[in-house]
């Protein structure tokens, strides 16, 4: 019925498909909060604490939340169908909650080498799954947008971040010899966090800033060529670690493009032609502002010696660009779908998007996560006690807060397809 | 691209009145907003007009497809209609936090219309309809 020009909303996925990875996300991050709890009264937190927590933040809770994101909008912002996408985002949901407990596991216990050979199995097979179901379909589109454009770089990135990670995990068990693990390593962080995250997002957002503040268009030359660009440099990445060439100035060019393209954005959205300033815009805002502050730092870091404060400042930065654009998305994602699905079903009495999740519950969660914020980057710079814990505490009351709402919604949805009257169109 | 450049601007000049109806609504200007919703509305079912009774019907004609995208866009309009049907009330309320609410869905739901609209219909329709056949399309939909 819809085959035609891969044009509409109608083929979403069910929103079961959505919520499945976005709740996991919310438990992955309260997960997070938990163990920086427990770090923060000195618990050993196993042999590569660092590890435990980076991954169960860049994949438990990032990850899970943009894989929600792209089931949801590869129909909508690239025309994309996915058939079957219930049962195909159960398997990919399956293995990859089982493959990142295992990774997270084998990052507590280092003496067990089989664990990370189950890990990469598992999150390999999971990851790479789900990313050939959509790369499958972008690349059949004949008239790309620069969002399915850069979609495509982001899952390649994606490809390539996991791959290295793959390789990490088997030398880390023994498996391999691992003889390029450093290389290895830089590789998998920088596709990981500029090819996979930020370049997701900026695909993204050339579309969903306009749809949803209805802002004016990005210039041509950034939407047409900045993720090529950046995908690029990417690449150009590789040859440079491995030819043993530096790499300082193939990382101020990105920072640089990453930095423009942050500060177009704030541009767009100081220029929006909807009045309201919800959550979402504060958190759209917020986010740019970090990247920024980010990649300023980045850059700084290729032409002066800087100490690891500032170092931390900047990924702590990163973090909160990559965490603030994701929950901008959720709060207007989460309340559209469950109105949208409902309305469509026939029911009357559909949620409108603020009964769903109220303006003010996103604003308190801005609230709880620009303290979040405050005082992570506070206690890098004050080592105390108080501030580590009062961190973690909040780490943990900002995603028990989305969870919160994630549930409210959810409740809604089955309330109204089970006790309102339904109209058979 | 003259059918593109046409309806393009009158979704942007849409958007527009829906954002001052919004931002009437914000102030707590109901009359103001009252007036600027109804002239969005009028704007929106007088485009939504055009398209069905001129636009897509010759798109219709010369691709014999029926079943394709304007379908698509035909049901978006009424989901569309249903909503203006639903702010209306909410205004003549003066409800205005189920306003604010409808506008957040309206706003998606039109916004994902339009760039589906401009990005792959209208394209189409400059592509495959005639010259012509194009100009005299045109001046049909500004009769309406």
């Amino acid at each position: 019925m819809f085959s035609q020009g891969g044009l509409s909303l109608e083929q979403a996925p069910p929103i079961s498909v959505v919520l499945r990875f976005f709740m996991t996300g919310a438990i992955f991050g309260v997960l997070l909060g938990l163990f920086l709890l427990l770090d923060s009264f000195h618990v050993n937190l196993g042999n590569n604490k660092q590890a435990l927590l980076t991954h169960t933040l860049s994949l438990g809770v990032m990850a899970s939340f943009m894989f929600g994101a792209l089931f949801q909008m590869l129909p909508v912002i690239a025309g994309v169908v996915i058939k079957m996408p219930t049962k195909k985002a159960m398997v990919v949901h399956l293995l990859f909650i089982v493959g990142l407990s295992l990774q997270l596991y084998a990052f507590w216990d280092l003496s067990t080498p089989f664990i990370y050979f189950l890990a990469s199995a598992y999150l390999g097979i999971g990851l790479f799954y789900a990313i050939f179901l959509m790369l499958k379909e972008l690349i059949q589109i004949k008239d790309h947008s620069s969002s399915s454009k850069g979609m495509i770089y982001a899952l390649l990135s994606l490809s390539l971040a996991i791959f290295c990670g793959i390789y990490m995990l088997l030398s880390l068990g023994g498996y391999i010899d691992g003889s390029l693990f450093t290389q290895i390593r830089e590789i998998h962080y920088s596709f990981a966090l500029f090819g996979w995250i930020a370049l997701l997002i900026i695909s993204v957002s050339f579309q969903v800033v306009e749809m949803f503040y209805v802002t004016p268009k990005y210039p041509l030359f950034i939407s047409n060529y900045l993720t090529l660009a950046i995908f690029s440099l990417l690449i150009l990445k590789i040859l440079a670690i491995f030819m043993g060439l530096g790499t300082e100035l193939i990382t101020s060019l990105l920072s640089l493009l990453f930095i423009l393209y942050a500060g177009i954005t704030l541009h767009r959205l100081y220029h929006r032609k909807r009045p309201t300033s919800d959550a979402t815009v504060w958190f759209w805002r917020l986010g740019m502002g970090l990247f920024i502050v980010s990649m300023f730092i980045t850059i700084l870091e290729t032409f002066i010696d800087i100490s690891t404060d500032i170092k931390m400042l900047s990924n702590i930065s990163f973090i909160g660009f990559g965490l603030s654009i994701i929950f901008a998305m959720v709060y207007k994602i989460v309340p559209f779908l469950t109105w949208f699905h409902l309305s469509n079903q026939g029911y009357i009495e559909a949620p409108m998007m603020h009964d769903v999740i109220h303006p003010k519950k996103a604003k308190i969660h801005f609230y709880i996560h620009i303290s979040m914020l405050t005082i992570l980057i506070t206690a890098i710079f004050f080592d105390y006690f108080i501030l580590n814990l009062l961190s973690a505490i909040l780490v943990l009351i900002s995603f028990a807060w989305l969870f919160y709402n994630l549930v409210y919604a959810i409740r809604k949805y089955r309330y109204t397809q089970k006790y309102t009257k339904r109209f058979e169109w | 691209m003259i059918i593109s450049s046409y309806m393009r601007n009158e979704h942007r000049d849409c958007d527009g009145l829906f954002s001052t109806a919004e931002k009437s609504v914000i102030d707590g200007n109901f009359e103001e907003a009252e007036k600027q919703f109804l002239l969005f509305a009028d704007d929106t079912l007088k485009h939504f007009k055009k398209e069905e009774e001129v636009l897509f019907p010759t798109f219709e004609e010369i691709t014999g497809n029926r079943e394709g995208p304007t379908m698509v866009m035909r049901h978006e309009h009424e989901q569309v209609r249903g909503l203006i049907g639903k702010m209306a009330g909410a205004i003549e309320n003066r409800d205005s936090d189920a306003y604010l609410s409808m506008a957040e869905s309206m706003m998606i739901l039109l916004q994902q219309h339009n760039m589906k609209e401009e990005q792959m219909l209208y394209a189409m329709c400059d592509r495959v309809i005639p010259q012509d056949k194009k100009e005299q399309t045109l001046e049909e939909m500004k009769a309406i």
